[in-house]
């Protein structure tokens, strides 16, 4: 009987920390998918679109895939993911950003915690930063 | 505008409910591994791998329990272990190489999967150029490096 109840409690636990990852994760992507959406409709999605074509070019990405390694990088990768989820992207540009995305997303937050255990700031960002751009360039080759 | 709105209202939904149907049951595996010991005894059977890196054996678990659980956790082990094992300064430094490159492996990858991406290829990805990247670390951060000695005092 002990053990059932054990169990039981593993059971919700695990439920419950999910629930709350998706809790967090709503609470960002949400707020994240409407001003996309809203930009969507907007002449600004076609400035950010061009004028970040080139860029995003070299990684096989549209323009206003930008806007998904900004969100991810200055808030965390929930915002990326509502950025993600917005947008109409292949699953080859949505590859791409996960790997890229997987090494460098919340720099802020994150660098602030290697810092504490004593590495520099800007070691850990160009590390991180150095691993997305060769990843991405990578996938875009290979994928 | 309405229309924007509830194509907003209901993509984000879709969404949500996508992402919820891999990350739930994904939390409760986790949950029950970690109940039964496993996620330590595989942290274990693990750590001895950190040796290629010239690191203490200590130093093994706080990265396979970052690399698994997260960097807020993780740092917070890697800290504390850094205290009651004694982890030189250079193993921390390589610790914290590997887990900003590969942290929370499971569930940052799984987030992903929810819209299609091959999730095996994400993680493997991720932990093989960690591995590498700090391999490489490891060699050219030797154990009397002059780039320690100046970091000591942060």
């Amino acid at each position: 009987m002990q053990n059932k109840c054990t169990w039981l409690d593993t059971l919700k636990r695990g439920f419950m920390s999910g629930l709350k990852i998706t809790w967090e994760l709503s609470k960002i992507m949400v707020p994240v998918y409407f001003i996309v959406t809203i930009l969507k409709h907007t002449p600004i999605i076609n400035w950010i679109s061009e004028g970040f074509a080139p860029l995003m070019g070299y990684l096989g990405l549209p323009g206003e895939a930008a806007i998904v390694l900004v969100m991810g990088n200055l808030v965390n990768l929930y915002a990326a993911i509502g950025a993600i989820a917005s947008l109409n992207l292949t699953l080859k540009e949505i590859s791409i950003l996960a790997i890229m995305l997987s090494f460098c997303h919340s720099l802020l937050v994150e660098t602030a915690l290697a810092k504490k255990i004593g590495l520099s700031a800007i070691n850990v960002i160009a590390v991180r930063v150095g691993l997305a751009v060769v990843s991405g360039i990578a996938f875009n080759l290979f994928l | 505008m309405l229309s924007i709105l509830t194509e907003a209202a209901v993509g984000s939904f879709n969404s949500i409910k996508q992402i919820a149907f891999i990350v739930i049951p994904l939390m409760i595996v986790m949950e029950i591994l970690k109940d039964l010991g496993i996620l330590d005894k595989i942290a274990r059977l693990f750590s001895p791998l950190v040796k290629i890196y010239d690191m203490k054996e200590e130093s093994g678990f706080p990265l396979v329990i970052g690399i698994v659980i997260g960097l807020s956790y993780g740092a917070g082990m890697i800290i504390q272990s850094a205290q009651e094992d004694k982890l030189p300064r250079r193993d921390l430094y390589l610790l914290t190489y590997f887990l900003v490159a590969a942290h929370a492996v499971f569930e940052d990858t799984a987030i992903f999967v929810a819209f299609g991406v091959n999730g095996m290829l994400l993680f493997i990805t991720r932990l093989i150029v960690a591995a590498l990247f700090t391999y490489l670390a490891s060699r050219w951060m030797k154990p009397e490096s002059p780039f320690l000695e100046n970091e000591v005092n942060n």
